[in-house]
């Protein structure tokens, strides 16, 4: 047998071994080139000219780029590792080592090459769908056409060709390392030292446990209000991180053995099938992949959380439009409604006008408010608030002595909360009246222009507004002191409505807005943002659901002695595969479910910021990257299948 | 099976645990034909302690993989405890293993994974007997070979002959019908290895375990009361113990072995 049906043999022999790692490959290279695709793409232009999507697409190719490189270098380790004996073999039998390289160089390069070939024209098709994906989720209305570009292709090659050499640079130093004797020890990444549960390993595993609860604790408490400052802020959230990091280091380390240690403890020696396959085996390993799974973890709470924000935002842009403009169109002068109403009239469209006169006053909330926010330049002794009548508020009824605030920001509410009762100053120009503060409601009425964007607005009987209104500050006044709201009667002529507002002088004027359009802006934004959100997630997803399934086939083969062992002692294949599918729940399961948890109290800390939906949206993303990780766990059981099998 | 029994009650004779009838193995495909098993009858009594020798290539491990139910005949037929092994299918066996069959192997074959105690208490989880009753037969069998100490042990913490008294253990504490034991002391020095065998010989008395081993050692195979000699797989001769002691039985042993030719004394 010559050398190059050597290289060809093992080609074949890889390429069924590792039709994972050519699928990745080429999933990876197809991604990337059709992300390249379309950051060289005309038909981007549309994208771009509202939301910069370029810098966005070509951030998310660098990023992509290290996810790939990463991976790739790791499951190259992975395999060389594994083909050490059939190096030591080949140094035995006399090829010298740089042959040796140039075998697996050639070798590499076939599979290597050939894959990214293969991705290179998945990638293409990819991005049409891609780019029809992108223009659904940013509401882009253009014509999905994409052309081959020879810049992306290009720019494709070289990058992977990079990464290509420093896989080359890295089984040339591996080899040239080795001695033909180690070569033969070069024990499997998974080999496992089996020792009793030390004391240092069980106060480890406290302290992991210990370290994620806090940081738990304090996220869930970050935007509580007891963090105000800005170096309090920061510094609360560097403390999370270290410790939930920090924490899922030791969990791995420590923890998860400790934890199946105690209830391996209470069996008493007396373990059934399932027991014996997944706590004893998955109480060493882990211990020793304690970084990888680590990173794995993070990064996968990192891109879901990430993913769960962006859809957060993207899910409740509807509603936080209504926030900021409580009608269809925000008007703050009569000129300007004037010229709109009459344009709607030319058109047809039937409208509903509600107007609301607003006066500015400033409010002393010290019995209501009990901290000051330095940075916000809030002083709760002498508030800025809008002020409106009763009568402005349909179905709102407020005595004289009383005063209802309404529409407080959910962010500002968590820096700033309001005590349930007390009473206010509020200050005209010369008089001050004492009110009794009787509660928040959650109505939005009127823009965000009056609010300044978060503060509530209060709301008196209409002879204590007339009366303010008598005695404003001109100080404190805005330039407008009217809201007109335009309500669309018929919401289908709403776009046209839209159109139409933005071809009228009223839309030139700051302040006068259209919540159709803050609404589709917001979606635009957060499309995109989703959109390379969603697929990065799906890479890393893809490539560390690879890593932990290259994992598993390692750890398969290695334990394929036990699985023998266990056969001839009468177990049948299906009661050892039973066990297997419970040991893989834990594989599997924990960095899934811890990931998971991290994201959900990342979430929940900060979710407010960016929309008004939590649980929908977030479930739905964490159901959606359940399933898809799922699929490598049931691949890996199939392997595991084939192992049992050849067992006995 | 309820006629046998009767009838040997009647007659008085010990009944026998298995019983092999014609036995062939052969591997590889029509052209390239490897007969390695080519016709072997043997019986093996209740009680009976019995060694099979000969030389690497003789077929004795074949035989013992074919007997233990892990290889199939290709010709032939086994029954073990009146059940025909040679007739059932790959799940019925694994039933068949996990109630009349223990095993004892050279590498010990032990869960690393697993303290000494969970690797004995295994056969046992298979057949879900009651942890009580599971933990008394526990004491019973680690006090008998000496590993009570070390049953929390892991067996990378314990010795050569420890793991194999463990595996030993694994073999008779569910009270197999038959142990099979592959070389037991094939990776242990002498005096771990004639301890090992004390304790099984102990056990073949005091428990009425009927225990078939293949081995090349002289030593080893003096321990039995029957040595069944193999040679280009066919049964050459067997040597019984009878009356006399474990000396000159080991002489006789020697002897055949030199006449069968072709084995050396490896150890």
């Amino acid at each position: 047998m010559n050398i190059n049906q050597l290289i060809f043999r093992n080609l074949k022999k890889n390429l069924r071994n590792y039709y994972l790692y050519v699928f990745a490959l080429v999933f990876s290279s197809a991604l990337y080139f059709a992300f390249v695709t379309l950051q060289y793409d005309p038909s981007m232009d549309a994208v771009e000219g509202s939301v910069k999507g370029e810098a966005a697409i070509r951030a998310a190719s660098i990023l992509l780029v290290v996810i790939v490189s990463v991976f790739l270098l790791y499951a190259n380790n992975i395999f060389i590792k594994r083909r050490s004996k059939e190096i030591g073999l080949f140094q035995l039998i006399g090829m010298t080592k740089s042959k040796i390289f140039r075998i697996l160089s050639i070798e590499n390069l076939f599979l290597y090459f050939g894959s990214l070939l293969i991705g290179i024209f998945a990638g293409f098709s990819f991005s049409k769908l891609m780019i029809l994906v992108l223009f659904k989720t940013t509401g882009v209305d253009s014509i999905a056409s994409l052309r081959f570009s020879p810049q992306a292709l290009l720019q494709t090659v070289l990058v992977f060709t990079a990464i290509y050499l420093l896989i080359m640079i890295m089984n040339y130093t591996f080899i040239k390392r080795q001695t033909i004797l180690s070569l033969f020890r070069v024990t499997s990444s998974t080999e496992i030292t089996v020792k009793k549960l030390s004391r240092f390993e069980m106060v480890m595993g406290i302290v992991g446990l210990v370290l994620i609860t806090t940081g738990y604790i304090v996220s869930s408490k970050l935007f509580g209000g007891d963090f105000t400052t800005m170096p309090q802020l920061f510094g609360a959230m560097i403390f999370i991180l270290t410790a939930v990091i920090l924490g899922t280091y030791f969990f791995y380390k420590g923890s998860v053995s400790f934890l199946l240690n105690l209830i391996r403890k209470r069996k008493g020696g007396y373990l059934s099938i399932n027991e014996v396959m997944s706590l004893a085996s998955v109480m060493f390993r882990m211990k020793s992949n304690a970084l990888l799974l680590m990173i794995i973890t993070t990064v996968s709470a990192l891109s879901i959380a990430l993913l769960c924000l962006a859809y957060i935002s993207y899910y409740s842009a509807e509603k936080t439009a209504e926030k900021n403009v409580p009608h269809d169109f925000s008007i703050i002068d009569r000129e300007s409604a004037d010229t709109f109403q009459s344009a709607l009239k030319k058109n047809n469209i039937p409208y509903s006008e509600k107007s609301i006169e607003v006066v500015q006053v400033t409010v002393n909330a010290s019995q209501l408010i009990d901290r000051s926010l330095d940075e916000l330049t809030i002083n709760p002794k002498a508030m800025p608030l809008p002020l409106i009548s009763e009568k402005s508020v349909s179905g709102m009824e407020v005595s004289r002595d009383e005063v209802v605030f309404t529409g407080y920001d959910d962010l500002l509410q968590k820096f700033m909360p309001l005590k349930n009762s007390g009473t206010i100053k509020i200050k005209g120009k010369t008089e001050t009246l004492t009110q009794r503060y009787v509660g928040l409601e959650d109505i939005y009425p009127v823009s965000w222009y009056f609010t300044a964007g978060g503060v509530p607005t209060a709301i008196v009987d209409d002879a204590i507004f007339k009366k303010m209104k008598k005695d404003i500050d001109p100080k404190v006044q805005k330039e407008s002191s009217l809201y007109i709201g335009v309500d669309i009667k018929n919401k289908e002529q709403l776009e046209k409505a839209d159109k139409l507002f933005k071809s009228t002088e009223t839309y030139k004027k700051l302040y006068n807005e259209s919540r159709h359009e803050i609404s589709t802006n917001q979606k635009k934004n957060m499309g995109l943002m989703m959109f390379i959100v969603g697929f990065l997630g799906l890479t890393f997803l893809v490539t560390s659901g690879c890593i932990l399934y290259f994992k598993q086939m390692d750890e398969g083969e290695s334990e394929k002695p036990n699985y023998m062992i266990l056969r001839k002692l009468g177990y049948t294949q299906s009661d050892l595969l039973k066990g297997i599918q419970y040991k893989q729940l834990f594989n599997f399961g924990i960095p899934l479910v811890v990931g998971l948890l991290h994201s959900y109290f990342a979430v929940q800390s900060g979710w407010f910021l960016f929309g008004a939906e939590l649980w929908t949206p977030m479930i739905i993303v964490m159901v959606m990257y359940t399933i898809l990780y799922s699929i490598f766990g049931v691949l890996s059981v199939l392997y595991y299948k084939k192992v049992v099998r050849e067992a006995l | 099976m309820l006629s046998i029994m009767k009838l040997s009650e009647r007659g008085n004779k010990i009944m026998s645990i298995l019983k092999a009838v014609k036995l062939h193995k052969s591997y590889g495909n029509k052209n390239n034909k490897q007969h390695v098993l080519k016709g072997i009858d043997l019986s093996v009594e209740k009680g009976e302690f019995i060694s099979i020798m000969g030389a690497s290539g003789s077929g004795k491990t074949t035989l013992l993989n074919v007997l233990s139910s892990i290889d199939q005949v290709s010709e032939g037929t086994i029954h073990i405890n009146s059940f025909e092994m040679t007739a059932m299918k790959e799940k019925q066996l694994a039933e068949f293993r996990k109630n009349h069959l223990g095993f004892i192997f050279q590498d010990y074959n032990l869960l690393d994974t697993l303290t000494v105690k969970e690797n004995i208490l295994l056969p046992l989880s298979i057949t879900k007997t009651p942890k009580k009753e599971a933990e008394k037969k526990f004491e019973q069998v680690a006090t008998e070979l000496g590993i009570s100490e070390i049953k929390d042990k892991y067996p990378n913490e314990i010795s050569g002959g420890q793991k194999q008294r463990t595996s030993a253990a694994r073999a008779f504490i569910h009270e197999p019908s038959i142990i099979f034991a592959d070389e037991p002391t094939g990776a242990l020095d002498s005096k771990s290895a004639s301890d090992l065998l004390n304790k099984l010989s102990g056990l073949n008395e005091n428990r009425q375990a009927t225990i078939l081993m293949v081995t090349h050692d002289p030593v080893a195979a003096s321990y039995c009361s029957r040595v069944v000699f193999i040679k280009d797989g066919q049964i050459y001769t067997q040597l019984m113990k009878g009356e006399q002691d474990r000396q000159s039985f080991f002489k006789d042993i020697m002897k055949t072995q030199g006449v069968l030719g072709g084995v050396h004394h490896e150890h």
